[in-house]
């Protein structure tokens, strides 16, 4: 019995912590231009094909690659994906700036629909296996299984969010980051440089992204054009719990989102008596995003949106 | 006449003869339909159906502007009410007709329950919510295997007969879809002429101030998701009918987004626009078979660009069937 | 019928916008709410007309609580407004503007209209003369089947006051018309807003150009700080020391300004009595 707890709680802090690098995208875009990114799952997506492609094409033998080429093919992977994010918001965002609000958000549809069926043409729609940057070592902690993927992959996203958090709250970069996401009127009446916040901002979103991908694609050995659909959904369930626009809270979101739905799965076939079976897991999270948007739209850490905050802008 | 050349005067003309020349293409297209081989007839059979479902989802995204992405849910309660009620599945062999208009009202009912809890929230996140909700309808029914068949479907549904008239064939499938999208539209389009379609359009353009002139916005909303939804849910029944099949792989996600782009690339809010937008999404891939994989990519593609460049759509909304009309007679 | 507001307050957390304001607006008068910026005047227009919530006290309506209403449902009862910022549908046309506001009574009949047709046109154009006449009286009938976004801030100021009076309300509520407008507009609108008067309207101007308010309203209220300051017709507002300082003067609290006028009263009081 404690096996299988710590074996779960394990499972759940490594499917958190992707659900936590993907959700701080999510979040921070959101914070800047106020917008969902529905394009942000692809990122984690390009994630993975990017770190393939460089383990194949540039390292060659993956089985006579030491732990440092390996780090090297993980941060050029996600560097390259935080560069097409870049990309993407100056190609398909920025044009849109000044347009009805959702309006960015039906392009970021667009680049979503065209990066997936851009990958499954040049890479094919079928899965790939993926080779695991991890050693398959598997530890016995009191009964429980845990592996050294697990261990390497709550490490490396404690580093990125580390990272992440000190840029924002430590450096003038971040500074200038959540001036523009305070109010960016008044960001640009103050001379901030709010294009190069926002790139800032597209840049480190994918980056970490992508690197949920690499870890997501090593942990479950596997990856295709289509996997980020549901798993981007499941971040920003967890960026909209935790409270959008906030980074702490997306992070709380995603560690509680995958505790409910570890426990979840293993819970919903018993309690229903067999009727729901493991496969009704997603419905759980949308059910969750559902009632989160319902009871408390602001999210855990989020702010309450009060009446005078309330922006006259057209939708559409 | 040398003054024609100018371009002021040029103007006016161009001004008719291309919605003249678009009409009779449109008219030639539909006459010559029943005489083209089976295959094309199922094309433009597909055509009508996603017609139907661009004018029912525009209701909502066009008029009110809300943005529904989860609009393909209604299409399977349609789809599935035919076929649990029309089917050996559970030996239950109702009439084409009272079929649709349970469907309709299932439909309906669908989008109130839907709508009631969502409606009250910020644009973004209503996209969100319904997308989710799409999601879950599709796994359910993927799910439910002794209800909807699980991912295997229902199939050897039962033909759609009306009065005794059998329609099975494409031709007869294709007369009886151009009966319900020629009603449809026309009803669709009285609605949006009417003091509740002048509501959504003041809902969409400022919602508070729409509150300040007394409209109950959740009302109208609601109103909006109702009507959009039995639409899409009577497509499914034709969808079905027509199949003769049904399985969830019909009503993915990307179903959804593929109509809310026809009615972004056609023109937002008119009901020209959803048919331009449909022609050419639908029947620009049918003529591009050879490059199968690359027309999505040029689909999401031409998305971005056109929000771009031109986010009123092909149509501007300013053109709409009035317009049309009184190009085609004068006046 | 009056328009009573019995100790309103508004708080936003710690922060009081209005402080426990009492006042009575009665029909037939048009009624200006004046003060310096900050005062709490657009604040109180807002609430009357549902946008902002009341945070205690009463606004009463021939007997009836209006704060707890939907917006709606105060729009419904009679109460009609225009924007500070202009807020109109701005891609519907000027005629469409006013044709919308018969949302609340006709849309019972939408199932006719649609169905209908012979039903449906006559409504239309039913709609259409009425607001037709309106657009007339406000001279915008050029304008008609005009994208009400693509008109001239001057007219668009217009068309909002024009769409306010679709409604028929009992109350009419301005949240500074004249602001943006040049001159001539102002003159043309104040011309206007006197036809208005009308002995079975409530009429509310928030206005910070003292020459229409002074011209036109018969009573006045003014704020400061969220407070009632005084009230009164033109002249008692003009010869009031407090509403003289409070505009003038660099007091902040509304206890100094009536400690200082007191003082100030006594002065002149000295000097009047010598004098004579």
């Amino acid at each position: 019995m404690l096996g299988t707890i710590i074996q779960q709680t394990v499972n759940a802090l490594t499917i958190g912590s992707i659900y936590a690098l993907i959700a701080l995208g999510y979040t921070m875009v959101y914070g800047v231009l106020r917008m969902i990114n529905f394009a942000h799952g692809e990122m984690f997506m390009l994630g993975a094909y990017a770190a393939f492609l460089a383990l194949t094409l540039v390292v060659g033998d993956i089985g006579a690659v030491g732990a440092i080429a390996l780090t090297l093919v993980f941060f050029g992977a996600i560097v390259a994906v935080g560069f097409v994010g870049v990309g993407i918001e100056r190609l398909a965002y920025r044009p849109l700036r000044n347009s009805t609000r959702l309006a960015p958000m039906l392009s970021s549809l667009g680049v979503s629909l065209s990066l997936v069926t851009g990958v499954q043409i040049l890479a094919g729609p079928q899965p790939v296996g993926f080779p695991s940057f991890f050693p398959t070592t598997r530890f016995d902690v009191f009964g429980g299984t845990v592996t050294l993927v697990q261990i390497g992959i709550l490490i490396a996203a404690f580093i990125l969010m580390f990272g992440l958090y000190t840029l924002v709250n430590r450096s003038r970069m971040g500074i200038i980051v959540r001036a523009v996401s305070e109010s960016r009127p008044t960001a640009q009446l103050l001379g901030i440089n709010v294009n190069l916040a926002i790139s800032m901002v597209f840049f480190s979103g994918p980056l970490l992204g992508a690197a949920g991908g690499i870890l997501y694609a090593s942990y479950y050995g596997i990856m295709s054009p289509t996997m980020g659909a549901v798993i981007g959904l499941k971040a920003f369930t967890a960026a909209i719990l935790g409270g959008i626009g906030s980074i702490p809270g997306a992070m709380l979101g995603a560690y509680i989102l995958a505790f409910v739905e570890v426990g979840g799965t293993a819970l919903l076939p018993v309690v229903s008596g067999g009727v729901l079976g493991t496969e009704y897991r997603d419905v759980l999270s949308f059910a969750i995003l559902i009632l989160v948007l319902l009871i408390r739209p602001a999210g855990i850490l989020g702010e309450p949106v009060s009446e005078e905050s309330m922006v006259y802008k057209r939708e559409f | 006449m040398s003054a024609v050349d100018t371009p002021a005067a040029a103007e006016p003309r161009t001004r008719r003869i291309i919605p003249l020349l678009v009409f009779a293409l449109a008219v030639a297209l539909l006459v010559a339909t029943p005489f083209l081989p089976n295959y094309h007839i199922r094309v433009i059979n597909g055509l009508l159906i996603y017609i139907l479902l661009g004018i029912g989802l525009n209701i909502v995204i066009g008029y009110a502007g809300l943005l529904d992405l989860g609009f393909v849910a209604f299409y399977a309660v349609g789809a599935y009410t035919y076929a649990l009620l029309a089917s050996p599945q559970f030996d239950l062999h109702l009439p084409f007709l009272l079929i649709l208009l349970i469907a309709a009202f299932l439909g309906m009912l669908t989008g109130i329950l839907l709508g009631i809890p969502v409606l009250k929230l910020r644009g973004d996140y209503l996209a969100i919510v319904t997308l989710g909700f799409g999601e879950i309808i599709r796994i359910v029914m993927n799910n439910v295997d002794w209800l909807t068949g699980g991912p295997q479907g229902i199939a050897r549904l039962d033909k759609a007969s009306v009065f005794g008239i059998e329609f099975a064939r494409p031709v007869e499938i294709y007369f009886l879809l151009l009966v319900i999208v020629f009603t449809v539209a026309v009803l669709v389009w009285r609605m949006e002429r009417s003091i509740l379609g002048k509501a959504w359009a003041a809902i969409r353009e400022d919602q508070d101030a729409a509150r300040g002139i007394g409209i109950n916005t959740t009302n109208a909303k609601l109103a909006a998701f109702a009507t959009s939804a039995s639409i899409g849910s009577i497509a499914g029944v034709i969808f079905a009918a027509s199949q003769r099949f049904v399985s969830p792989e019909s009503f993915t996600l990307q179903e959804s987004v593929l109509i809310v782009l026809m009615i972004v690339v056609g023109g937002i809010g008119n009901i020209l626009g959803i048919v331009a937008g449909a022609t050419i999404l639908i029947l620009l891939p049918e003529v591009l078979r050879e490059f199968a994989e690359w027309r999505i990519l040029f689909l999401g593609l031409l998305m971005i660009v056109l929000i771009i460049i031109r986010p009123a759509g092909i149509v501007p909304r300013s053109f709409g069937p009035d317009k049309l009309i009184r190009g085609l007679f004068g006046k | 019928m009056t328009l009573i507001f019995q100790n309103i307050r508004k708080q936003y957390g710690s922060n009081v916008a209005i402080d426990d304001v009492s006042t009575e607006f009665v029909p037939g008068l048009i009624h200006g709410i004046i003060g310096p910026n900050g005062a709490g005047k657009s604040t109180l227009i807002n609430m009357t007309a549902g946008s902002y919530a009341v945070s205690s006290g009463a606004i009463v309506l021939d007997g009836r609580q209006m704060q707890s209403l939907k917006k709606y449902e105060i729009a419904n009862s009679g109460i009609a407004r225009t924007y500070q910022n202009i807020r109109l549908f701005d891609q519907m046309t000027a005629l469409e503007n006013l044709e919308v506001c018969y949302y609340p009574t006709e849309v019972g009949a939408t199932w006719r209209e649609v169905l209908w047709p012979p039903f449906g046109r006559s409504q239309r154009e039913r709609r259409r003369e009425a607001c037709m006449e309106i657009l007339r009286f406000f001279n915008l009938q050029g304008y008609a089947s005009a994208e009400a976004g693509s008109l001239p801030y001057g007219r668009q100021r217009m068309l909002e006051i024009a769409r306010a009076l679709v409604m028929n309300p009992r109350v009419l509520l301005l949240d500074e018309p004249a602001a943006g407008l040049n001159h001539h507009e102002t003159a043309e609108l104040t011309a206007k807003l006197a036809e208005l008067r009308s002995p079975d309207r409530i009429m509310i101007i928030v206005e910070h150009d003292m020459d229409l308010v002074m011209t036109l309203c018969d009573r006045i209220v003014v704020m400061h700080h969220g407070k009632l300051l005084f009230q009164g017709t033109p002249a008692e507002v003009q010869a009031n020391p407090d509403v003289q300082l409070a505009y003038l003067g660099t007091a902040n609290d509304i206890d100094e300004i009536r400690a200082a006028a007191q003082d100030r009263r006594a002065k002149l009081g000295i000097r009047a009595r010598q004098r004579s």
